[in-house]
């Protein structure tokens, strides 16, 4: 959940980068001919939202309304009371409250001319919601459309590359410290809430997992300000299939070049995987680090799908062994010509 | 009507408590099944809501999404986003088989419901389902009446059994925990978010799942409560929080305020005022009042002292809420007629802003017993100030 440090610093993000990116949407509808999109977003899929405004969904639902030109409103079912603290910790200026977003969507839209309006990533929408608005707002075509935010954040700016060199830099160093010899389930929560917390992340999710050989794989996947990174690490010595697991992520992540298919990571790793145990299933992911609020989940993999100059993301190796024990690496690097930039796991 | 493809029966593997807990469940559940005509109860869980898949797998998965299909006859099925928590799943024991949920593709969904052939389904959190699982879900199971079944599962969860007790009296050890640490670590010149930072490691040292925590310091300009800033604390800041880790899938909430130093006449006047609301609202819980009744007791001694402007949603939310494998369950709120049974748990929170001392956060939860109410957590209700032990 959302309860670590949440700030506006225009030092970290510069005022004209914020309009820009609304700026670039706006384009985008044009293109698709669309006069108002509407991004929605709930506490635990916030991230488009955070991207065009800084706005933190610490809790319920929101919607973004995006007109082809002019500021955006936030309408949202949250108390108009926070609005005072989201005016002063975003770039959203319009709000508007209420206890459904049909509502919502037919005063906002009331005394403009009927045309086409988008949802954003329709596909995931709740499906109630996007009922409701097409019922409340007769005379407007309603478009779903595909994750126009997501597409603009899949390479980051220099100011995100930036937040994400600094993310990676004080999560490796807790992601060290977590993982010492004699380190326990709760010593290494511990150790990731305390460094990743204090150091300014906003939102966190630690995961152990085990097998009946009694190895632990411990990752997190951390936020600070908008931006994503995830590192997991077996834990104790490299020998046997642990250390057949390294290699297969060392392998994946240097086949993590512009121009390379996603494909060509699990080719890389495959020598290496092919030492796990009979019966283990792995997978060798990429996670653009747009999508590492939900794991990539909501994205199905594309092995023929290229990476990009600057493009930064999570390459994991995930294995599921036949007596139902499971194992994970996973480390966030940024994509280049030539070697990838670690970071994370840059320090190992 | 059953899942014939079920590999393994559920239960049988589970210790005779759990068991009968399981048992509980079911029963409850398709007791009211019944009664709507239900042939099947999907429960969908996103991320932030993961109540119903806890209630039936005992597991809070780990996925961006989750789902159970139950059926009116035989196990339920579990699917997760997850691969990891499937093995999970499974091993819990409380359902008999585990599958993967791709939201891209989410064909497996539809294998699993084209068996059962439902005519009415029932969706818990239905308002929350993407459309692209609502789209399977129907092209499943095509002529199917589908429908809500979120009030279904929040009014079986409501009454809380002895081992849910046991499990939300852990929480309560963990709350009053996670304040000392909140204290403990308050000084002049640290920011909020270090705050958060050491009572977030010292609950999931002593094994905490979750913890959902607001906070706001200040003054008398303090007029809500959000994620923490990096404003530096400063002496006399009065620093709030509601505080509500979740131990076994089970959330319990403390409320407390506390101040940097020593308390001034506004702050201890508005300490008494918001300590009289919640004892008020403690006064009047038996077995079968409402959720307004409880709002009114708390409201009524605001308005008694010329500050019953401030109980209104300009300043505040609700008078407390329910609790459970959810957080925020019925809100405590004039005007909400939902009767509170015995066994049922909520916390008593006036939390409001007011001219005395600000936004000020005070409550406890509580459960509803056959002749009152037995307050559940052990933490003194008082205007801490630092230097105090907790």
């Amino acid at each position: 959940m959302k309860r670590g440090l949440h700030v506006l610093d225009p030092a970290e993000t510069p005022d004209q980068e914020w309009g820009d990116r609304v700026a670039a949407l706006q384009k985008a509808m044009a293109a698709q001919g669309v006069d108002v999109a509407f991004v929605y977003a709930d506490v635990s899929r916030s991230d488009d939202l955070a991207y065009l405004t800084n706005l933190c969904l610490y809790w319920n639902e929101g919607v973004l309304a995006i007109p082809a030109e002019g500021p955006v409103t936030f309408l949202t079912k949250l108390s108009l009371r926070v609005q005072n603290w989201m005016k002063a910790s975003s770039k959203v200026t319009e709000f508007s409250g209420g206890k459904n977003f049909a509502d919502l969507v037919a005063k906002y839209l009331l005394g403009k001319k009927n045309g086409t309006l988008g949802l954003v990533d329709a596909a995931l929408w709740p499906a109630d919601v996007a009922d409701e608005i097409v019922a409340a707002v007769p005379g407007w075509q309603v478009k779903r459309l595909d994750g126009l935010v997501r597409e603009q954040r899949l390479i980051p700016s220099a100011a995100e590359t930036e937040l994400l060199r600094a993310a990676g830099r004080i999560l490796d160093d807790a992601a060290a410290k977590a993982t010492v010899a004699g380190s326990t389930a709760g010593s290494r929560v511990e150790t990731v809430e305390r460094a990743l917390r204090g150091g300014g992340f906003l939102d966190l999710y630690p995961i152990s997992l085990s097998t009946s050989d009694g190895v632990t794989s411990f990752g997190v996947t951390g936020q600070y300000r908008m931006n994503w990174v995830y590192s997991s690490r077996v834990l104790g010595a490299g020998d046997g299939w642990p250390g057949a697991l390294k290699d297969a992520l060392a392998a994946a992540i240097a086949a993590a070049k512009a121009g390379a298919r996603i494909g060509s990571l699990a080719e890389a790793a495959a020598p290496a995987l092919a030492k796990l145990p009979d019966g283990a299933k792995a997978e060798v992911r990429w996670v653009n680090q747009a999508d590492l609020s939900t794991s990539g989940e909501f994205r199905a993999q594309d092995p023929a799908a290229v990476l990009a100059e600057g493009e930064a993301g999570a390459v994991s190796v995930e294995v599921a062994f036949a007596d139902g024990g499971n194992a994970a690496v996973a480390e966030t690097v940024r994509v280049t010509e030539g070697e990838p930039e670690h970071l994370t796991g840059a320090q190992r | 009507m059953t899942i014939d493809h079920a590999p393994a029966p559920a239960g049988a593997g589970l210790s005779p408590e759990d068991q009968a807990e399981l048992q509980l469940r079911h029963r409850k559940i398709r007791d009211a099944m019944a009664e709507q005509g239900l042939d099947v109860v999907l429960a969908y869980g996103p991320a932030w809501r993961r109540e119903n898949i806890r209630y039936f797998t005992d597991v809070t998965p780990a996925g961006s999404a989750a789902l159970v299909v139950f059926p009116a006859e035989g196990d339920a099925v579990a699917f997760s986003t997850r691969p990891s928590d499937l093995a999970a799943f499974t091993a819990q024991g409380w359902v008999g088989e585990a599958r993967r949920l791709d939201p891209a593709n989410p064909a497996e969904l539809g294998v699993v419901l084209k068996e059962l052939a439902p005519r009415r389904i029932g969706i818990a959190h239905h308002e929350l389902v993407p459309l692209v699982l609502m789209e399977t879900i129907r092209a499943a199971a095509p002529g199917a009446e589908v429908g809500s079944a979120t009030k279904l599962l929040d009014t079986a969860r409501l009454v809380k059994s002895e081992w849910e007790l046991a499990r939300m009296r852990r929480s309560a050890v963990v709350c009053a925990a996670g304040w000392e640490a909140f204290v403990d670590v308050l000084e002049p010149g640290l920011p909020e978010y270090r705050i958060v930072a050491e009572v977030e490691a010292r609950l999931k040292n002593l094994g905490a799942e979750d913890n959902f925590m607001l906070i706001a310091s200040g003054r008398d300009e303090v007029r809500g409560m959000t994620p923490p800033g990096d404003r530096l604390l400063e002496a006399g800041d009065m620093v709030r929080t509601e505080l509500t880790p979740k131990m076994d899938g089970y959330w319990l909430q403390i409320c407390r305020s506390a101040v940097v130093g020593k308390a001034d006449d506004g702050q201890r006047k508005s300490f008494d005022l918001f300590n009289e609301a919640v004892e008020a609202g403690i006064s009047v819980v038996r077995p079968g009042i409402t959720a307004h009744e409880v709002a009114v007791a708390e409201n009524d001694v605001f308005r008694k002292y010329g500050y019953g402007e401030y109980c209104t949603s300009n300043y505040t939310r609700v008078r407390g809420h329910g609790h459970g494998l959810h957080l925020d369950e019925t809100p405590i709120i004039e005007g909400n007629h939902t009767v509170l049974p015995e066994n049922s748990v909520f916390i008593i929170h006036p939390n409001t802003y007011t001219p005395l001392a600000g936004y000020h956060v005070l409550g406890d939860p509580v459960r509803v017993t056959a002749d009152g109410c037995e307050v559940l957590i052990t933490t003194e209700r008082k205007l801490f100030e630092t230097g105090d032990v907790a």
